[in-house]
């Protein structure tokens, strides 16, 4: 069974239903979740339990309990005691730091799995494929000891998807990575995401990642699930979002790119009459990005909320939104609203005071507005710096 | 170099091989089983492993007497290996001696090897031999051959144990270490010299070797 070609023809993806119970350290983890979309995010601060989850997963904690089950068959069971070894699972694990094998050359980690792939047929040129795809090609004859951080990341992603897995387990993949890094890196995840269509669950605490890739989204916290549902949704409630905002939340817009004028760089959210242009600066050479879908990432405390359209503003940027919901966590209020252009949710943070000054509420037109040099482009880094 | 002089040095190499042969793989599996499982009795087997290391070897070697003797445990259980006073209880008294060092070496070897990385291994399909020979060993690789070149080294110079069970027999199971205490004794200061220098360079390759491979290691882990 060829899993990315049944995937890209369009078969159904793999549902995950997991139900564990396992003792750690300070807490018991104890989750329960089946999986709906193709990307499950897995969000929480360090120490939530994670990873534990996600090694439950792949197989490489035997002391787990309850219940594994993937794509209707069963990988974990207490009655009947059932333990399905790691080799038998058929996942791709991806943790934070690459864990390449020193002992191989680039080639040699990236094929380290591609005799299961072989096995199970349908992945010729599955290899070639990934090369292509995470621009792997100068890389190959190299050993692992002299690769970056980022080409490191590429070589593991590399070397799980050619391993054939019917499902992918990515533990902060790029968290071991500086900031720029780990936003030049986010491009090859989307491109995975779309060209293969495995399923995934990804680990993350990075708020950014977690918009640009999930579908569905699990909070934890020590080792219990607090929050689930859509990203955006998940990441404003109120439990949540104090942990999304450490690093300062951050809105993640898809938008597309016709091409970039001479008058700074203009991409287009939403399709159609209803679509509006949203300009931004970026730092690299603009004439090296490449036309096609972005994202724009616009930190929250970074848009100025208004009730009337206003006159002779410097900022490039005036969306026309609507708000949806109001939240109020001390000193701040957060206010999810959604743009007249694509109804996507962009949220909004103003000072707790603020929405009953504007006398704001559900249902109400509001302008948001919002400098170019607020909004980041987030390109693939071989566009734009090589 | 004198013909006595080169078939004692044959004699001590053939010997000190024989021995790293045969407590080679045990000596390995056993570091391997203390790296990486815990069982009951563990800190028992790590103990009689090293006791070979803290006796005096003259007691080794009277306890593998007593074994291999007519009237010893072997015997009564129908076993007659009929070794003591030729090369092959050398062998039997340098291996004997020398499994604390492959032991030991062997299980900080493993210790050096990321147990994640075992793991990786499974989950790209590969099962626990698999993993074993394709992540494990080729990892441990160094450590391992140090293992051996030490094991190989204190089988070389040998000299309690063999001497209570081989004995010390002139052109068959006088090996360096105990023509040089013959020679010495005799007060054939000559011969005694030619051994030695014979013994230093061979235990200078020996050290050298070992060393060249586990500073290689070294670097190579610290990446």
């Amino acid at each position: 069974m060829s899993t990315t070609r049944s995937a890209t023809e369009g078969g159904a993806i793999g549902s995950l239903d997991v139900n564990i119970q396992l003792p750690l350290d300070r807490f018991e983890l104890d989750v329960s979740f089946t999986s709906t979309g193709q990307v499950t995010g897995v969000f929480g601060a360090s120490g939530s339990g994670k990873t534990s989850l996600l090694e439950s997963v792949a197989g490489l904690r035997r002391q787990a309990r309850g219940q594994i089950c993937f794509d209707g068959e069963s990988w974990l069971s207490d009655s009947p005691r059932l333990f399905l070894g790691p080799e038998r699972r058929h996942v791709g694990y991806v943790p934070q730091d690459g864990l390449l094998f020193p002992h191989l050359d680039v080639r040699g980690n990236l094929l380290a799995g591609a005799r299961r792939a072989a096995r199970h047929g349908g992945h010729e040129g599955t290899f070639d494929t990934v090369i292509a795809l995470l621009e792997l090609e100068s890389l190959l004859g190299r050993e692992v000891h002299g690769l970056s951080g980022g080409e490191r990341q590429r070589v593991a992603l590399g070397r799980a998807l050619c391993s054939g897995p019917r499902l992918l387990l990515l533990d902060e993949p790029l968290a071991s990575l500086d900031l720029p890094m780990r936003r030049r890196l986010l491009p090859f995840l989307q491109r995975m995401r779309q060209e293969f269509q495995i399923p995934m669950l990804l680990v993350s605490h990075d708020p950014l990642e977690v918009q640009a890739l999930c579908d569905d989204l699990i909070v934890l916290r020590a080792g219990r699930m607090i929050a689930r549902g859509q990203p955006q949704a998940v990441l404003t409630d109120p439990e949540v979002f104090p942990l999304a905002a450490q690093e300062g939340f951050e809105n993640v817009l898809q938008c597309t790119m016709e091409d970039s004028s001479e008058s700074g760089l203009r991409v287009w959210l939403g399709t159609g009459d209803r679509r509006v242009a949203l300009t931004l600066l970026h730092a690299g050479d603009q004439a090296r990005i490449q036309p096609g879908p972005k994202l724009v990432g616009i930190p929250a405390h970074e848009i100025i909320i208004a009730t009337e359209a206003p006159q002779g503003l410097s900022a490039r940027n005036l969306l026309a939104a609507r708000v949806t919901a109001i939240h109020r966590s001390e000193p701040l209020a957060l206010i999810e609203t959604r743009l007249a252009a694509d109804d996507t949710p962009v949220t909004v943070e103003v000072t707790a005071d603020t929405p009953s000054q504007l006398e704001l509420q559900t249902g109400r037109q509001v302008y948001l507005v919002i400098k170019a040099a607020s909004c980041r482009l987030y390109d693939d880094g071989s566009q734009v710096h090589s | 170099m004198s013909a006595d002089s080169l078939s004692i040095l044959w004699l001590t190499i053939r010997i000190a091989t024989a021995a790293t042969f045969f407590v080679g793989i045990p000596g390995i599996a056993i570091g391997y089983l203390l790296a990486r499982y815990d069982f009951r009795g563990k800190s028992l087997v790590s103990a009689l492993t090293g006791l070979p290391l803290v006796l005096p070897p003259t007691a080794v070697g009277l306890l593998l007497l007593r074994l291999f003797a007519f009237d010893g445990p072997l015997n009564a259980m129908g076993i007659d290996l009929d070794v003591l006073l030729t090369w092959r209880a050398a062998v039997v008294a340098s291996a004997v001696m020398s499994l604390p060092l492959v032991v030991r070496t062997a299980r900080v070897a493993f210790d050096g090897v990321d147990p994640r990385l075992e793991s990786m291994s499974r989950t790209l399909g590969h099962g626990r031999m698999r993993t074993l020979f394709g992540t494990t060993l080729p990892l441990a690789r160094r450590g391992l051959i140090a293992a051996l070149i030490l094991g190989f080294t204190r089988a070389l110079g040998e000299f309690g144990a063999t001497v209570t069970v081989a004995g010390n027999i002139p052109g068959k199971t006088q090996t360096l270490a105990s023509g040089i205490s013959a020679a010495q004794q005799a007060g054939d200061d000559a011969r005694a010299t030619m051994l030695m220098s014979v013994a230093l360079v061979l235990g200078f390759a020996a050290i050298l070797s070992a060393e060249h491979l586990s500073r290689r290691r070294g670097e190579s882990s610290a990446r």
